[in-house]
């Protein structure tokens, strides 16, 4: 029966990062990478995983010492773990995919500062136990990751005329440009938060509605 | 040198009044209702009862107090009754109604006899007992407007023949008809304030209506004519006195700050009337136009139905949607035509039904013409969207209490956005705001 | 017998929304008409194509949110005919119809329809359009009355030499479709002063600033006159900078606003990457506008700095 519980309440953390809680849809934290690295769906991809990966490694580390760390030093002490992957993020970014490595440029290191990994680590991860930490890290991660890969695609398909890099409209589509600019993704990225918003209350309307009926 | 102000709108139906030119003729019919709180201020207490025997000029409602003026019968006949009907007030209004018997047999009358050489202290008394308020709409007793406190000082009077609004012709032919009796009013009153200075202002869209003024002026002391622009709300008090004489009313202020007073023609006339002959208020010029057969100036008695003043007019000519007391831009619709006309209803304006159809507002597209014809200076617009959002801190914040519901924002905004009355309602849920509040904090002092 | 009761003013103007906007297209007939006998047929189907894209992208947006359908108010039809004005000849008809979409969705209904909209429609669609598409957008053909399939210079204000006053006012010079034709422009412009639908202030002001402003760093009067009459300075003044709902309404607001874009445009001509600069001039005056009606104070009739009097 508990074990169950605890399933169900796992199930439910882990959701939470991908859909309720999303954090770029619906938490709208970490923008800045948001808007910076999505002109590509691999770019938006390979950001999303980076951040997984810290936010994942870093909630189960502060998990862990969540009870060893005096409250009143606890955010410089979130930020020497966050560090401390990012660092080996960006090591092992530079030696097996330097690509990716050279297209993320500074944004990388600047996960070090991403709100969504601090706001976890200060929500969840130093008031839960490991593995519910660890989930909602994943979690997050992974919302993050879909909600980058969507308006990377988006941006890609519409500005290069093209989907992970490889080609779809042929050479007769003239791409439009202003979606890979910076523009184009403070645009992209307000119309699809609109039309969440939008979706989310009329699902909730409906919710309403049913429940009244 | 034409007055004008900034700010304005000019409605087309101006020019084309039926009744410019028509001349004034005398209706009297066979009952009238006569209203007891016709004046801004107390209402008049009526001191006649049913049956009793009234003569033209009896007191048949007594004055309560310094803000009121007394009604006086405007034929002779029958009390028929002492009863409240209903008003374009939200209540019922206390009314006497008299069977005419058309003896016009008056009261023993006291004139005083030529306004040049009149007693002056004796003239403010006079026009309280005339019962005469300011006959221009709003209908605020003249005598308190005259009453100046020891710190005031006034050293201009301006007669209003500006008749700005539409439709109406009843200032235009009163001063065609009746030009000495408004100088001889204007005298009075100027006497009394010992005032140097009297300006009749009148739009220049009636040159026959200056001349005549000027020729009767002409001699008489301190008097001047002055035309302005025409241009709505050239009439209206503070337009008026920015234009005559470049002074601005302060906010929230009376034209006495800036020492001056203002007084429509009727009122003048009515003064002289008073002053000269002695007779009280009981009978105005009243334009009777729109969807009438016979479109008319009619001299009525005070208390006159409408339904009796439109079968004078050879009765409707085509159904009728809206009646209006005044004109087109500021007039008061009214429920039925058994309502009575008061010592303010300059005109009655009838609409079929189609113009008299209530508009269906747009959504606003900021165009700003609001905010240019607005005589003030405000921005309706703005004050529109906090009075809609009940935000009555905001409405006052942005001058609301300013606004003189002259209607020209109404009138000009192309998305037919309900702007005038939206700012009437804030203001009075202000007005009522502010008198609760001060009503509580009389409670709480008392205890 | 039931009278109704409605609040004063009985009467309403004649001037309502949709004759607004209808004086605006008639006002616009004229430098469409110069457009299409200067490019030909192409230019025809540009602005039929941007004018009936905006209006469908209306209704379909009105249809969809389910809202009351306006699109006879005509305010689409405007912002559609306007874009099909300020895109060269040349560029294709998708590229007309993504920009009316995106001027009717985006930039005026997702704000919330007529009147809310905080940029001018027409022109941050123009600005996209440009940003996506810049060498479909800054080929201008070269004016004849020959068809302009092939021939295409650089931008007009690149190649400014050696242009004559009399070219420029005629509209002998390339350019977008509505912006070349000066004199049909100035008609226009009378049109809506006559009609009242707009105030000389704005239009007047932004030429003069740009005129004055050029004759201060250029010190040329030759240089300053053909600045104001190239390129979609003129244009912009008439027709754009006057949008209602994205211009400042008190008089002294609407000044500084007109200044802004005249010495804007001069700016990004002198020093600016592009060439023109007049849609970024009256974008950026369009952001200010509402700050501008907000911080200047109104001249109310009776309000003084001195409040106390009015206590005492």
């Amino acid at each position: 029966m508990s074990t169950a519980e605890k399933k169900q309440g796992l199930g439910k953390v882990f959701m939470n990062g991908i859909l309720d809680e999303n954090p770029t849809f619906r938490l709208v934290l970490g923008t800045c990478p948001t808007l910076a690295t999505t002109t590509s769906a691999t770019n938006g991809f390979g950001m999303g995983l980076s951040v997984t990966f810290v936010l994942l490694c870093s909630n189960i580390v502060i998990s862990l010492l969540r009870k060893f760390i005096p409250d009143k030093v606890r955010i410089p002490s979130f930020i020497v773990v966050i560090a401390a992957f990012v660092t080996i993020l960006k090591l092992l970014l530079q030696a097996y995919v330097p690509s990716l490595y050279s297209s993320l440029g500074i944004f990388l290191p600047l996960i070090v500062v991403n709100c969504i990994i601090l706001a976890r680590a200060e929500a969840f991860a130093s008031k839960h136990p490991v593995v519910e930490s660890a989930v909602d890290g994943l979690g997050m991660g992974l919302g993050f990751t879909i909600a980058l890969t969507l308006i990377g695609s988006i941006r890609e398909i519409l500005g290069s005329g093209s989907i992970f890099g490889i080609g779809i409209f042929g050479d007769s589509f003239e791409p439009m440009l202003i979606l890979v600019l910076a523009s184009g993704g403070f645009l992209s990225y307000g119309i699809l938060l609109g039309i969440i918003n939008a979706i989310t209350n009329h699902n909730r309307k409906a919710k309403l509605e049913k429940g009244e009926n | 040198m034409k007055g004008t102000f900034r700010g304005g709108v000019h409605p087309s139906h101006k020019s084309k009044n039926p009744t410019r030119g028509v001349k004034t003729r005398e209706y009297v019919s066979d009952t009238v209702k006569i209203i007891m709180n016709m004046n801004i201020g107390a209402p008049a207490k009526p001191c006649v009862k049913k049956g009793d025997q009234v003569r033209v000029g009896q007191v048949i409602g007594e004055a309560q107090g310094f803000m009121s003026v007394p009604v006086h019968a405007s034929v002779s006949g029958t009390v028929l009754a002492v009863e409240p009907i209903p008003y374009l007030t939200e209540a019922p209004s206390m009314a006497v109604t008299i069977q005419n018997d058309f003896r016009d047999e008056w009261v023993e009358l006291n004139p005083l006899g030529d306004v040049e050489h009149v007693d002056p202290a004796l003239v403010i008394p006079a026009i309280q007992n005339a019962g005469i308020c300011g006959m221009g709409g709003a209908c605020f007793p003249t005598h308190v407007k005259l009453s100046l406190k020891p710190d005031q000082k006034c050293d201009t009077i301006i007669v209003n023949g500006a008749e700005c609004e539409t439709h109406l012709t009843a200032d235009h032919r009163l001063m065609l008809e009746n030009s000495r009796r408004i100088v001889d009013g204007l005298r009075a009153v100027m006497r009394a304030l010992d005032v140097k200075n009297g300006v009749i202002a009148i739009e220049d869209n009636k040159p026959d209506a200056i001349a005549a003024m000027k020729q009767a002026s002409f001699g008489r002391q301190g008097v001047k004519v002055r035309p302005l622009r025409t241009k709505y709300p050239q009439g209206g008090e503070k337009q008026l006195i920015e234009a005559i004489t470049g002074r601005q009313v302060p906010s929230g202020g009376l034209p006495i700050q800036v020492n001056v007073v203002v007084l429509n023609v009727g009122t003048c006339a009515a003064i002289a009337d008073a002053i000269i002959d002695g007779k009280p208020l009981i009978s105005r010029i009243t334009t009777i136009t729109g969807c009438v057969r016979k479109p008319s100036n009619l001299r009525l008695r005070i208390g006159t139905l409408v339904e009796d003043l439109i079968g004078e007019c050879g009765g409707f000519s085509e159904d009728a949607g809206k009646i209006v007391f005044g004109g087109a831009m500021t007039g008061l619709p009214i429920p039925n035509t058994a309502v009575p006309i008061a010592k303010a209803t300059n005109g009655v304006v009838v609409y079929n039904k189609r113009d008299g159809a209530s508009v269906e507002e747009g959504p606003c597209i900021r165009c700003g013409k609001c905010v240019s014809v607005c005589p003030i200076g405000l921005n309706p617009f703005q004050i529109k969207a906090a009075a809609d959002a009940d935000d009555l801190e905001k409405c006052k914040a942005l001058h609301v209490m300013d606004c003189i519901l002259c209607g020209s924002c109404s009138f000009d905004c192309p998305s037919r956005r309900w702007l005038t009355a939206s700012f009437k309602n804030a203001k009075q849920k202000i007005t009522l705001q502010a008198k609760k509040a001060a009503a509580a904090q009389q409670g709480g002092t008392a205890k | 017998m039931s009278l109704i009761l409605s609040s004063a003013p009985h009467i309403r103007t004649g001037n309502t929304t949709a004759r607004l906007m209808g004086n605006v297209l008639i006002a616009l007939a004229p430098c469409a008409a110069a457009g299409v006998y200067f490019f030909g047929l192409r230019a025809a189907i540009v602005l039929a194509v941007s004018t009936a894209s905006a209006v469908l992208a209306e209704f379909v947006w009105q249809k969809l949110a389910r809202q009351k359908v306006r699109i006879s108010d005509l305010s689409a039809a405007v912002t559609g005919l306007l874009i099909g004005l300020i895109v060269s000849p040349t560029v294709p008809w998708w590229t007309v119809m993504i920009g009316s979409f995106f001027a009717i969705i985006v930039v005026k209904q997702l704000f919330g329809g007529v009147g809310d909209n905080f940029l001018n429609p027409a022109l941050a669609a123009r600005a996209v359009l440009l940003a996506s598409w810049p060498t479909r957008l800054t080929s201008h053909p070269a004016v004849g009355f020959n068809v302009v399939d092939t021939a295409s210079s650089a931008t007009p204000l690149a190649s400014m030499k050696g242009i004559s006053l009399n070219d420029l006012l005629f509209g002998q010079v390339g350019g977008a479709i509505g912006e070349t034709c000066k004199i049909a422009i100035l008609v226009g412009l009378l049109y809506l002063l006559i009609t009242r639908t707009i105030s000389w202030r704005i239009p007047v002001i932004t030429v003069g600033s740009a005129f004055l402003f050029n004759l201060a760093v250029s010190g040329s009067l030759n240089d300053s006159i053909t600045c104001i009459l190239s390129g979609g300075l003129l244009f912009g003044a008439v027709f754009m900078a006057t949008d209602y709902a994205t211009s400042p309404m008190q008089s002294y607001a609407q000044t500084i606003y007109s200044v802004l874009i005249g010495v804007i445009t001069v700016v990004i001509r002198r020093w600016g990457v592009y060439p023109e600069g007049v849609t970024y001039a009256i974008l950026i005056a369009n952001i200010v506008a509402p700050l501008l009606d907000r911080f200047i104070p109104q001249k109310i009739y009776g309000v003084t700095g001195k409040k106390k009097e009015v206590k005492a």
